[in-house]
């Protein structure tokens, strides 16, 4: 509750700082407010609250997940000196609006009613719709935004039409109301709550970007720039899997019957399709997008599988994911802008392909080590945070019995190893031309730490264990 | 109160609508099929003042009138709320009266941004 | 407590070796880095040998040698299911600690004299280090996930030393092939691992193995687990239809290919099976399939090994049948008999690899035995050594490979005569093949190119103590289990109480009678005796060198002016179906397999290329989709039953 308001004040503030000539305070600014809001996230610790009328609840667990998102946020963020070189940037805006997004994201954590999550789900959504389109020299930054809105504006239709069937058939918006009209009904359910379930998971299966409604998800990723792609693959998705964990778990785990034959072959195509479709994109930026989908389907497994592990799944696995996610596009954000800088001299390859990657960590050790250790985190090898997530996802799978998904799911991450280790192979195993590249000492903190935090949660996955 | 309808009760509401909808298709039949029709190209032509059509109707206007048109619809909304305050002023009381300064100090921020961001300047 | 550190202490040092060397193999000097390494892994198996004192001291005081379990702490758990991070000491994790660690700290030794002149010697030393410390988490691992993270590892790492001289795109190819396999068997090994939680509720091997035993032999699910977990096995240690990736390994450096290659990793598999071998007396069917899968690898391993030329290939063929060996052991529950084989493989194959090492290293890189011969003078230590191990790994008395071949061969005849007679006819081609690669790199004349000759040379110290080591390892290691009872049985015998409960006729004493035993022992050392004479004749005595591939075979005039007629004759007889033989196993077997492998990539990459049309990039289509998905949910749902 405490970082829903402060946020919002930050959000404010930060537009106003704008106005200040010089552009240095705003980092640092942006910086303090998103630590103070994560400190102040665990004032209610241990503690269960209902806030706002019974509108949001703050429990361990929403606290868990904030902290993930608002760490994640504050890593992204980290990693974003470039705004101050770029002369068209318009950082306070960036970070107002990324303040305002966290907003969004904290209300679909913790909602106690449907209106709530709406609510949430549309602030984070055109905070994102208009972040993608934030490179507004750029054509492809554009369109992305473009696409991404009008794709998501479709979908909040059926979301909200989804909404709309369930309170027709329930008579209520909380997620209490509904659970209590699900596991004693009067005379049976109703059709429209049927429907509407299905219609309200559609809706938040978008925003997770689980196939078949995926497809905005490559081109919004690929135009949107590097850091705000980093962001909504993992802000974003963390969300929105806290927001389908409490509606499944709380409002419908008495029809677990009804949806989890859905949940499993939404869950099956989104593995293939990310990951096989993974395999054939030459750019890295374009891969980490199919990559977010297949780790989106790993996430549904625990869904899909619902049950006493599934909580503790979803918190390690978006933990994980989110870590090496910021490590890997933090880096590709050096490598793509060194790259840029050479290709003006000399003409290359695109920026943000495969081969930007030769020889990185011959002069860069810690660059592609940082890089190694995210991608074989994703990959799930043993001794990082990647294969812990992918250990506790899979367990809930035998949990439920539902081996297939299982044989599936080991299938496909070892498709995943294919794409994951050709950037491996062109740092370590390529020849290239590229020259040392300059971190700043901050940014360099940064991927340390997400490679420490990588390894640290690899070698000691109990580390998390207990907190909610 | 009733609290389980029958379709037939809803018999009343049909009747309107299809009355409504009704009234609404055939005054547009009768009125196309009634008045005279003399066709030309003059007659075709698009209309524009009195002045010869130029050019594609498609062209780059200026943001500035979607921008002070979009403020404008903001600030119209925002301000509806003082309505209903005012009007259970008494009622809401001291809580209210805090919540309502929120929000216009809000709403007053927004329009300082507004401002400072020299949206409302025209040159 | 002491225990505790002591078990700690063990992967331990390597892992420091690893992290020293691996983040400053820039700034420390070679020689530092070398001996950091060799210390860290000899460290261990110094520690290894006091933990063995030890717990030889407590068996004896005790008379109860149950295994020590070392907890250092608790590691995860997901609902009921708790795995800590522990070690689990007994015969079994000490035998192959002392050989990991043994063998091992002999093999970097080694590597410093042959890497010395590498531009990435600190980044080679960092990942042996690495590798001896996953290998160790490997066998020490108290329970399934702490193997299957080892066993991980060792593939990481196998892959990064494959992919060593990473300059050449081929060796990028053999590494990702090797990891692309492994991985294909590691997705067996795994899904077994999710079986055994499914069905037993923990991965520690002493509870799954008690439980284990109070289940009824031929449990289909036992059945499923072992055949799961058998998967991985054909993955890391290289059976049909997963071995092609073994001898394309044979990119990596020499020191690679004995430490990963030979000696320890490609043995894990055999280790997961003598491990798990509660399980695997409960599913007879399993040991009948690896028994059949044992004998036809170790058969087309050895033919195929008949025509190579490569030095490292012959040996690594050589080790792909021998593990076929081992895996027959295992499958007539003879598991002492495979581990003791395990043991002595990893003397005599590492003894021959860094052999060939040294002979590559004289011969300035070059591995075609064709241009070589000759060399017993110019290397007189490696040519000793190496003929040494030629002898072991025949089989012939008295050293190390002929006590363990032959029990394994003596257990075989006891279960199956057919399968007997097959490996002595593979012990016969092991034999052949090893003396042609005995003969014709180190006897007759040279032939090599002028400027070789001119710089062959004996190799440093460094390089030749561990082959003297190895090679006194190979004559004496038959001591450690003489027929009839030998130590290595006795101290391994509490390993297989659970299985001897639950399938005791397995286990029944020997029924052959010693007058059999000696026969049997006596046919396979003939045997092998024979074959290695028919090498003599053939390639020194009438000094045969096999024909580069360029020249085309004999015409038929030649043949009747050509003074070896007999040769020719012999050739037409025996070798050139046997040749053929091996030819067709070879391409068929290569290529079908590499085809299935390929396919599979195929598949993928062509379902990748289709999957990628999908998105083109039209928003229209992108919401056409997503409203005919809503559509099929929604009909799925409510129309179709399920």
């Amino acid at each position: 509750m405490f970082p829903i308001v402060l946020l919002s004040v930050f959000g404010i503030l930060l537009l106003f700082l704008g106005f200040l000539k010089s552009r240095a305070i705003l980092l640092p600014a942006a910086l303090l407010f998103l630590l103070v809001s994560l400190a102040v996230n665990f004032i209610d610790w241990n503690k269960t609250y209902l806030y706002f009328n019974g509108m949001l609840l703050s429990d361990n667990l929403s606290m868990v997940f904030t902290a993930i998102v608002l760490g994640s946020a504050f890593m992204v963020v980290a990693l974003s000196g470039s705004f101050m070189e770029d002369e068209s940037a318009q950082p306070a805006e960036y970070y107002g609006i990324l303040l305002f997004s966290l907003v969004g994201a904290l209300m679909m954590i913790g909602f106690e009613n449907l209106i709530m999550l709406f609510v949430g789900v549309e602030i984070l959504s055109v905070a994102m719709y208009v972040l993608t389109g934030s490179d507004k020299r750029n054509l492809r930054s554009n369109e992305a935004a473009l696409k991404y809105f009008l794709m998501g504006a479709f979908t909040t239709g059926i979301m909200l039409f989804g909404m709309a069937l369930l309170y027709g058939a329930t008579g209520s918006f909380t997620l209490g109301g509904i659970r209590a009209y699900a596991v004693n009904p009067q005379v049976g359910l109703s059709l429209l709550f049927y429907v509407g379930l299905l219609m309200l998971l559609i809706g938040l299966l978008f925003k997770v970007s689980a196939a078949p409604f995926h497809f905005w998800t490559p081109d919004v990723y690929d135009g949107a720039p590097t850091l705000f792609t980093a962001f909504m693959s993992t802000v974003v998705k963390t969300a929105g899997f806290a927001a389908l964990f409490r509606l499944l778990s709380i409002s419908f785990s008495g029809v677990y019957t009804f949806w989890w034959t859905i949940l499993a072959i939404i869950t099956t195509l989104t593995l293939v399709a990310g990951n096989i479709t993974a395999v054939y994109q030459n750019s890295f930026k374009r891969m980490m997008a199919y990559s977010s989908i297949s780790h989106a389907g790993y996430l549904l497994i625990g869904l899909a599988a619902l049950g006493q592990q599934t909580k503790q799944a979803i918190v390690f696995y978006s933990l994980a994911y989110s870590v090496a996610t910021i490590a890997a596009f933090g880096v590709l954000l050096l490598v793509a802008r060194q790259r840029n800088a050479e290709t003006i001299t000399s003409g290359g390859s695109s920026s943000e392909s495969f081969d930007a990657f030769n020889g990185l960590a011959r002069q860069n050790p810690l660059l592609g080590f940082a890089m190694a250790v995210s991608m074989l985190s994703l990959a799930g090898i043993p001794l990082t945070a990647g294969f812990w997530g992918k250990f506790y996802m899979f367990s809930t799978a035998v949990e439920r019995g539902q081996i297939w998904l299982l044989v599936v799911a080991v299938l496909m991450s070892a498709v995943g190893i294919y794409y994951y280790f050709r950037v491996i192979i062109a740092m370590y195993f390529r020849e290239g031309a590229t020259a040392p590249i300059r971190v700043a000492p901050f940014y360099r903190y940064v991927l340390v730490v997400a490679t420490l935090l990588t390894i640290g949660l690899g070698i000691a996955p109990g580390l998390l264990e207990g907190l909610f | 109160m009733n609290t389980s309808y029958l379709p037939s009760d809803y018999l009343p509401v049909l009747i309107q609508l299809l009355l409504a909808l009704g009234f609404i298709v055939t005054t547009m039949i009768v009125t196309h099929s009634v008045g005279p029709k003399r066709k030309s190209q003059k007659k075709d032509d698009p209309f524009e003042c009195g002045i010869p059509v130029q050019g594609d109707a498609r062209t780059p206007i200026s943001i500035k009138y979607f921008l002070i048109a979009i403020l404008f619809v903001l600030f119209d909304v925002e301000v509806i709320f003082l309505y209903p305050w005012a009007v259970n002023f008494k009622g809401l009381g001291l809580t209210g009266f805090i919540e309502m300064i929120l929000f216009m100090g809000l709403l007053l921020a927004g329009f300082y941004y507004v401002i400072r961001k020299g949206v409302l300047k025209w040159e | 407590m002491q225990t505790d550190l002591l078990c700690a202490l063990i992967p331990l040092f390597p892992l420091i070796g690893f992290i020293i060397n691996g983040f400053g193999f820039r700034r420390i000097p070679k020689s530092l880095a070398g001996a950091i390494a060799t210390v860290a892994v000899l460290a261990s198996f110094l520690t290894s040998c006091f933990l063995f004192g030890a717990f030889l001291g407590n068996a004896n005081l005790t008379s109860t040698a149950g295994p020590l379990k070392a907890v250092l702490f608790d590691w995860i758990s997901v609902g009921d299911l708790d795995i800590s991070f522990s070690f689990q000491i007994d015969q079994l994790s000490l035998l192959m600690l002392l050989v990991v660690t043994g063998v091992g700290s002999l093999i970097h030794l080694y590597s410093i004299g042959y890497m010395k002149h590498d531009e990435g010697f600190g980044k080679f030393m960092a990942f042996l280090n690495l590798f001896v410390f996953f290998m160790l988490l490997l066998v020490m691992g108290s329970n399934y996930v702490i193997m299957f993270i080892g066993w991980e590892g060792v593939g990481l790492c196998s892959y990064l030393l494959i992919g060593f001289w990473n300059t050449n795109t081929n060796y990028n190819n053999a590494a990702r092939k090797a990891f692309v396999m492994n991985r294909i068997g590691d997705l067996g090994f795994l899904l077994g691992i999710f079986w055994i939680i499914n069905l037993f509720g923990t991965t520690e091997y002493t509870d799954v193995f008690k439980q284990a035993t109070s289940l009824a032999i031929g449990d289909p699910e036992i059945l499923a687990i072992t055949l799961l977990l058998f998967v991985g096995a054909m993955g890391k240690s290289a059976q049909i239809p997963l071995y092609t990736w073994l001898p394309d390994a044979m990119a990596g450096p020499t020191p690679v290919s004995a430490l990963i290659h030979a000696a320890t990793m490609v043995t894990a598999g055999i280790y997961m099976v003598v491990r798990s071998n509660v399980l695997y007396t409960l599913s007879p069917l399993t040991l009948e399939i690896i028994g059949g899968i044992a004998i036809a690898t170790a058969l087309l391993a050895a033919s195929i090994g008949l025509l190579q030329n490569d030095i490292k290939k012959v040996l690594a063929y050589s080790t792909v049948s021998q593990l076929g060996y081992m895996f027959l052991g295992l499958s007539v529950t003879a598991y002492t008999a495979g581990m003791f084989h395990v043991i002595t493989h990893a003397f005599f194959k590492a003894l021959l690899f860094l052999g060939a090492g040294s002979v590559i290293h004289a011969m300035s890189d070059e591995q075609d035995i064709r241009n070589m011969g000759g060399l017993r003078k110019s290397l007189p230590v490696t040519f000793i050594t190496f003929l040494i191990g030629t002898i072991a790994i025949s089989g012939l008395p008295p050293f190390a490979g002929f006590f363990s071949k032959d029990e394994i061969l003596a257990h075989v005849f006891e279960h199956n005569k057919v399968l007997w007679a097959l490996g002595v006819l593979g012990s016969a081609l092991t034999s052949f093949y090893m003396f042609r690669l005995l003969f014709l790199t180190f006897f007759g004349e040279f032939r090599g190119t002028e400027e070789q000759r001119h710089h062959l040379h004996e190799s440093p110290a460094t390089m030749t103590a561990p082959l003297v080591f190895l090679a006194i390892l190979s004559a004496a290691g038959g001591v450690l289990n003489l027929p009839g009872g030998g130590w290595l049985s006795d101290f391994m015998a509490p390993l297989f109480e659970g299985s001897r409960q639950v399938n005791p006729e397995a286990f029944a004493e020997s029924t052959i009678d010693h007058s059999t035993e000696y026969i049997l022992m006596a046919v396979s050392a003939g045997v092998a005796l024979i074959s290695g004479i028919i090498a003599y004749v053939m390639y020194v005595s009438r000094g045969a060198v096999p024909a580069p591939e360029t020249t085309e075979r004999s015409m038929p005039e030649q043949v009747v002016y050509n003074k070896y007629y007999v040769d020719e004759f012999y050739e037409a007889i025996i070798v050139r179906p046997i040749r053929g033989l091996g030819d067709a196993l070879y391409s068929f077997g290569e290529f079908i397999i590499d085809g299935v492998v390929n396919g599979v990539a195929w598949l993928v990459r062509a379902g990748s290329n289709q999957l990628r049309l999908l998105q083109n990039g039209s928003i229209g289509f992108y919401v056409f989709a997503m409203v005919l998905s809503i559509v099929a949910i929604i009909a799925l749902r409510f129309f179709v039953r399920f």
